[in-house]
């Protein structure tokens, strides 16, 4: 029970409808989203616009799934989210551990820089980025793709691991050290299976981070390595208006976050208010 | 162990960065591998008198202004409808969180669909429910008048759930003794809010609009997909203007002037506002 909760049964009832009124409000844009790309092509930009199809089809995702380049955008989509987060988690835990664990005011300086990239807009680090990828030989590719999106979830991520690195007692990692065990072993050993929470949640948000990057792939893709978003916008200008491909395709790229939201909401609830909340 | 993470935001953000600020002081020809010249502050001179850069940098503070207090309003009003209603509330908490999930792009562009004129759904049901005499009456995209508030709208529906947890989380750690103390002395809600629960939050508070606030200024992908900076340029902020100047113009130096500029002011106001409203180590933290 918190302080905050009310308890005249009125005033309890009169707040659910509210509370509902506001969620229901909140989650229409989707749930039309969804109910629009089953309607008929025609069915999508006809006046008056109507709530519910009146006939109900698969055809917007028959015809998203079988446009050029969409399944193969998908995957280019699947691999750079999973080599971005890889990427981010084998440079962010040592990093964080060292942070934590040495605290030297080297640490301070590096976790308060890592915050300051933060605040560069992608569009500047995203031009010259093109150049340097072009020199390393790796142009429009997944990879090239996922050191960028990296930058971007990095800085978060090393925040949050130290965050959960802070909560594991030192007497953990000096028991393992009796029992023999290095540095290394106990960190390996000890430590990250008792932060294995937190990994899953920092690794949650640098999939989302790339999942969902659309300035870095307008900048660095042509046509291998080319991202769903980029064929989402591109729908736009190419085929003039076709609102049911878009969306269709739009609720096919929003499923695997729903799904990842639905089985580790609460890991993701605790990521986003860890580091807000402890300050 | 730091060391691996230092290279790489050392090559990937430092040197793009170093490379980006030196940019700003010479003539580059589009063309890979076109002459460059030293101009020294030239390019400033030329993003300081250009009416664009003025436009885009006032655009990006309303743009900025619009969605941190909506997104404040909105998420405090909610995180503490969740707090009245306490755990019984948990699965709508969790509806709340999807937003949050989708991509930039799809929300530009399925808001867009949202609010088109005619057979756009937004229209539709104002005019079903007496608000509106037609469909088109409201131009929410078309009207240079109203298009920076309507392109910040998928911002605000995406993130204000970021706001709306960050506050709840806050609001259970207020502690509960205080506010009975503070009622037993005959506070009301209001009160209890305005002068007791809002204080104790701001260090969260803070932190929050921060983030917020940082993100919304440097908004590309919902504004890109939705008006490109149109209708007449009203809803062009900085960092389309940039991308504008780099990729259609091909003016690299020009483009790198502007972004230095605004890179220094983020980084002042964030600074300022870290130490002015978070105040770090003043507060019970």
């Amino acid at each position: 029970m918190n302080g905050l909760e009310t308890r005249r049964v009125s005033t309890r009832i009169l707040l659910w409808i509210v509370l509902i009124a506001i969620v229901v409000l909140y989650g229409f844009p989707f749930i039309y989203m969804l109910l629009t790309s089953l309607k008929t092509p025609v069915e999508t930009i006809a006046v008056p616009a109507q709530v519910f199809p009146s006939l109900w089809t698969l055809e917007n995702y028959v015809s998203a799934l079988t446009r050029d380049g969409v399944l193969s955008s998908f995957i280019n989509s699947v691999v750079t989210a999973v080599l971005s987060t890889l990427i981010s988690l084998v440079l962010a835990v040592p990093a964080a551990y060292a942070i934590t664990r040495y605290r030297t005011r080297l640490g301070r300086v590096f976790i308060l820089v890592a915050l300051v990239t933060r605040m560069v807009p992608a569009i500047v680090v995203g031009a010259p980025m093109i150049g340097i990828f072009h020199s390393l030989g790796i142009s429009d590719t997944s990879l090239a793709l996922a050191i960028a999106d990296t930058t971007i979830s990095l800085p978060l991520s090393i925040w949050l691991m130290a965050s959960f690195f802070e909560a594991v007692p030192d007497e953990l990692e000096e028991a393992a050290k009796i029992d023999g065990a290095s540095r290394l072993g106990a960190l390996w050993r000890v430590v990250i299976p008792v932060t294995s929470g937190g990994i899953a949640v920092t690794a949650i948000f640098a999939f989302l981070a790339s999942w969902n990057d659309f300035l870095f792939a307008l900048l660095l893709t042509a046509v291998r390595a080319q991202t769903t978003p980029i064929v989402i916008a591109n729908l736009q200008t190419q085929f003039g208006l076709d609102w049911g491909t878009m969306t269709a395709l739009a609720v096919l790229y929003s499923i695997p976050v729903i799904l990842l939201t639905f089985v580790l909401q609460r890991h993701i609830v605790a990521g986003l208010t860890l580091g807000a909340v402890k300050g | 162990m730091m060391l691996p993470a230092a290279l790489f935001l050392a090559i990937f953000v430092g040197w793009p960065l170093v490379q980006f600020v030196s940019n700003s002081f010479f003539d580059i020809s589009p063309i890979a591998g076109g002459p460059r010249t030293f101009i020294g502050f030239d390019n400033y001179v030329a993003a300081f008198q250009s009416a664009d850069f003025w436009s885009a940098a006032w655009h990006t503070v309303v743009y900025t202004v619009i969605v941190v207090t909506l997104e404040f309003v909105i998420g405090l009003a909610v995180a503490l409808l969740f707090s009245a209603l306490g755990d019984s509330s948990r699965f709508l908490r969790t509806i709340f969180l999807y937003p949050l999930m989708i991509a930039p792009i799809v929300a530009g562009l399925l808001w867009k669909f949202l609010l088109i004129d005619n057979f756009g759904i937004v229209n539709e049901l104002l005019k079903r429910v007496g608000i509106l005499q037609s469909t088109d009456q409201i131009q929410w995209l078309s009207d240079p008048n109203i298009a920076l508030f309507s392109v910040a709208l998928p911002d605000i529906w995406l993130t204000t759930s970021f706001i709306t947890l960050v506050l709840f989380a806050g609001l259970q750690n207020v502690p509960g003794d205080i506010l009975e103390a503070a009622r037993i002395d005959g506070a009301r809600y209001p009160t209890l809010i305005f002068r007791i629960v809002i204080p104790l939050l701001r260090p969260v508070i803070a932190v929050a609009l921060i983030v917020r606030g940082i993100d919304a200024a440097r908004v590309f992908d919902v504004i890109l997909i939705q008006t490109n900076g149109g209708p007449q340029g009203s809803t062009e902020t900085m960092s389309l203007l940039i991308y504008r100047t780099l990729v259609r113009f091909g003016e690299p130096g020009l483009a790198s002037a502007m972004g230095t500029i605004y890179l220094i002011v983020m980084m002042a106001v964030a600074i300022f506002a870290v130490f002015a409203i978070w105040r770090p180590g003043s507060d019970a933290r």
